[in-house]
């Protein structure tokens, strides 16, 4: 939505570029600011996002280091804590469990612990999610398991202009901020500006605006959805797509004022159903004003709890895809829910 | 001791009085005789008097709150005593007649009066903490059996009807306060949906679009809701018959005239000579002067005639008193005082209760006859129309004459007075009004 408020042309760049955009000019304007991962000089990052940093900041600024989730993890956040602010960058998101103790335990804590004396003013980048054929160790939506962690911000974006402005904001934020980059993400396009720009955390956007039936959703899924909004808008079914973009802390106050108006809520999300962060929105719905002008059951469309296959038609099939939301819009605006 | 202050019942049928406003607030000092509180029966609003002098406390009841009758509304306090040397109030007697010691010393909430309970029903109640006012008694006190039922009956409570419908569709629902099971749901399972509350609402207020529209709804004021009730009560209870007559009325209004002429008073109205003259009948015919109440008829020996009076309010029937004991003069004095009373609605309870007959007389608007729904539980109403001149056959020869005439309907309980009965009465009327001497034998 604030796009718009550029008016003009402005330059379509890939989320990819976006996010190496949104590096390089925080590393060019703050000299604390520094990447550290594997693979993410000569080599370009595990999906190219730092690919030709190295040339521009050198080895100092963009740290290799050996395949060690739990050292990215804690250097950075010991960085963190004594100044700098890191940017660490995990191949797959899926190897967060390995640095959860520096995570969790340290860098999320220590703010907290130490009365706000240390900050931890870290970002570590996380590649997530289906759709690469890179099996159930590749593939996963982990956002709900940081999400649960006090002390962690979890962020999401879902377009190229989200991504820029939301990891600036991350960079500068004073707290560790778990960036959750969709992988089938960095390929699409989206008008960015060329100018400096940022957008505070915890703010959700609204995607779309419509009147029957409000979706949340994050990352891919607020493209998925956006899909299903025009399919069904040819039956007259309109939905508003509201988007987190920061899954924690969570705007509610968005959220409800939208299901408010629409007085149906689904929540999309590609982690897995059980404890998804789907539950958490609702939940927190049913706790506002909102509740009342709910005029169908809050439902979920969410990834299968189970491992996500190879197959790749059974990893299609493990998570929502836009018939899927189709199909559920149509029931519930129906009222064959 | 604190002097009990009771509501005083005031009339025979009366249960309950509503409290108007107190014109004395807790703690304030009352004279013996002063006006304490102004109550509202059914009829009229009275004021009533303090039983001593003293402090007012313990007031049980509110403003507009409703009081049975001869209950204890408050005490009035001597110099020396406090709020603490009140006695239990009515409902605990039992208690301390239990020997229970008294759980709180004043318990001013009338929601919390019951019956007096048996012991074993109160330690019952006691041990299943059920609340004694909510139990229904039909004997004077709260019996053990009451109270076992009473527990049953609330297992027995039906669940609550359970509505299938959707958050929103139970707001709107509240919000136009409308009832979710008069609404079929679309929903699935039948769930009510929003969208049916709304067709719901618009379908409803289609069907029930009346075709003039309304100005004003208008609650029942207590006079309204008292003559609703009676008259509603009279009519669907009590079987009436109606037996008309024409009277001449030349005789009456010779002898009116006559009367009003002897002395330089005020002249005997028209109504007051019916009045006595109603009166000298009913004495010969106590069917007509009874009551029917709970089956049984009763003969009553005063003869109090009852005069509907149209007032702003509605209508009241104030009573003349032993009508038959009176002589024209005090009867007529007697109605003069008590219409002007009764305009200025001031009229109290002893003027308007106690009745055994009514008489309603709608000749002065030009009625020629109408028929009157009977006062309950009176077993008769004489309903008397307009004096009209009008030529008639007054002799066997055929003589016409110009007459007054006067049409009167007798409307009577055929559960206590039969067609006879009332025609007999009837035929004794007329020949008193058309032979004023039959009085004098």
């Amino acid at each position: 939505m604030l796009q718009k408020l550029w008016g003009g042309s402005m330059p379509e760049i890939t989320y990819r570029q976006a996010i190496h955009d949104a590096m390089v000019e925080e590393m060019r304007r703050d000299k604390r600011v520094f990447l550290i991962g594997e693979d993410i000089g000569t080599y370009g990052g595990a999906f190219g996002v730092s690919a030709g940093m190295l040339a521009e900041f050198g080895p100092d600024r963009v740290i290799e280091t050996p395949i060690s989730e739990e050292a990215i993890i804690g250097t950075a956040a010991g960085a963190a804590m004594v100044g700098m602010r890191p940017i660490a960058e995990l191949m797959f998101m899926d190897f967060i469990f390995l640095a959860m103790e520096p995570l969790v335990n340290q860098a999320a804590k220590a703010r907290y612990m130490f009365g706000g004396k240390a900050t931890v003013p870290m970002v570590v980048r996380l590649p997530g999610g289906s759709g690469t054929g890179a099996a159930a160790q590749h593939s996963q939506s982990l956002e709900t398991i940081l999400m649960h962690i006090p002390g962690l911000k979890v962020v999401a974006p879902s377009t190229p202009y989200d991504a820029k402005g939301l990891l600036i904001s991350s960079i500068r934020d004073q707290n560790p901020v778990c960036f959750v980059e969709h992988k089938l993400l960095y390929k699409i396009k989206g008008e960015v500006p060329e100018e400096e720009y940022l957008i505070p955390l915890g703010e959700a956007d609204i995607k779309r605006v419509g009147r029957d039936i409000t979706i949340v959703a994050s990352g891919i899924m607020v493209h998925k959805s956006l899909d299903a909004a025009k399919i069904v808008e040819e039956d007259g079914i309109s939905i508003e797509v509201v988007d987190p973009r920061t899954l924690s802390p969570l705007d509610v106050d968005t959220i409800a004022k939208s299901v408010k108006k629409t007085g149906r809520l689904l929540v999309v999300h590609e982690a897995v159903k059980t404890a998804g962060w789907a539950g958490e929105v609702m939940a927190s719905v049913s706790e506002t004003k909102a509740w009342d002008y709910l005029d169908a059951p809050m439902r979920r469309l969410t990834g299968k709890d189970v491992p996500i296959p190879y197959n790749r038609h059974l990893e299609a099939a493990a998570v929502p895809q836009v018939d899927d939301i189709v199909r559920e819009v149509r029931a519930m605006v129906n009222n064959k829910y | 001791m604190p002097i009990p202050f009771i509501m005083p019942k005031m009339d025979m049928d009366q249960e309950t009085v509503v409290i108007n406003e107190w014109l004395k607030k807790e703690g304030d000092m009352v004279e013996k005789g002063e006006p304490v509180v102004i109550i509202e029966t059914d009829k009229i609003t009275s004021e009533v008097e303090a039983p001593a002098s003293g402090r007012l406390a313990g007031v049980l009841y509110a403003d507009n709150e409703e009081v049975p009758v001869t209950q204890v509304i408050a005490y009035i306090l001597e110099k020396d005593e406090t709020e603490a040397d009140i006695p239990d109030l009515p409902h605990k007697k039992q208690e301390t007649f239990d020997q229970h010691p008294p759980q709180e010393t004043l318990d001013i909430e009338p929601e919390k009066k019951h019956k007096p309970a048996t012991p074993v029903a109160k330690r019952m109640a006691d041990a299943e903490k059920v609340d004694l006012s909510k139990v229904p008694s039909t004997g004077e006190k709260i019996t053990k059996e009451d109270v076992l039922s009473y527990i049953e009956s609330l297992d027995k409570v039906a669940p609550r009807v359970q509505v299938p419908a959707t958050p929103a569709a139970r707001r709107i629902a509240q919000e136009q306060k409308v009832s979710l099971s008069e609404i079929i749901g679309t929903g699935p399972s039948g769930r009510v949906q929003a969208a049916d509350v709304g067709t719901f609402i618009i379908e409803s207020s289609e069907k029930t679009q009346p075709s003039v529209s309304l100005v004003e709804t208008l609650p029942l004021s207590r006079i309204r809701k008292r003559i609703a009730d009676k008259m509603t009560e009279s009519y669907q209870n009590a079987p009436h018959i109606y037996l008309t007559v024409e009277v001449d009325m030349h005789e009456a209004e010779e002898s009116r005239k006559r009367i009003n002429q002897l002395a330089n008073e005020i002249p005997v109205s028209l109504t007051s000579y019916l009045i006595r003259v109603v009166a000298w009948a009913l004495k010969r015919h106590p069917f007509l002067n009874a009551g029917f109440e709970d089956g049984h008829i009763k003969l009553w020996d005063q003869v109090n005639i009852g005069i509907a009076t149209a007032i702003d309010e509605g209508l009241i029937v104030p009573v003349i008193h032993n009508a038959d004991q009176k002589t024209i003069r005090e009867i007529s004095k007697d109605l003069a005082y008590l219409t002007t009373q009764a305009k200025a609605g001031v009229l109290t309870m002893e003027e308007v209760r106690d009745g055994t007959f009514t008489i309603s007389n709608l000749g002065m608007f030009g009625i020629q006859s109408f028929t009157a729904i009977i006062n309950p539980p009176q077993t008769a109403i004489l309903a008397v129309g307009s004096i009209k001149r009008k030529p008639i056959v007054i002799d066997k020869e055929d003589t016409i004459k110009v007459r007054p005439m006067m049409m009167m309907t007798l409307g009577a309980d055929h559960r206590v007075v039969d067609g006879a009965v009332a025609a007999n009465f009837l035929t004794d009327l007329v020949k008193a009004l058309e032979t004023p001497e039959l009085l004098l034998m």
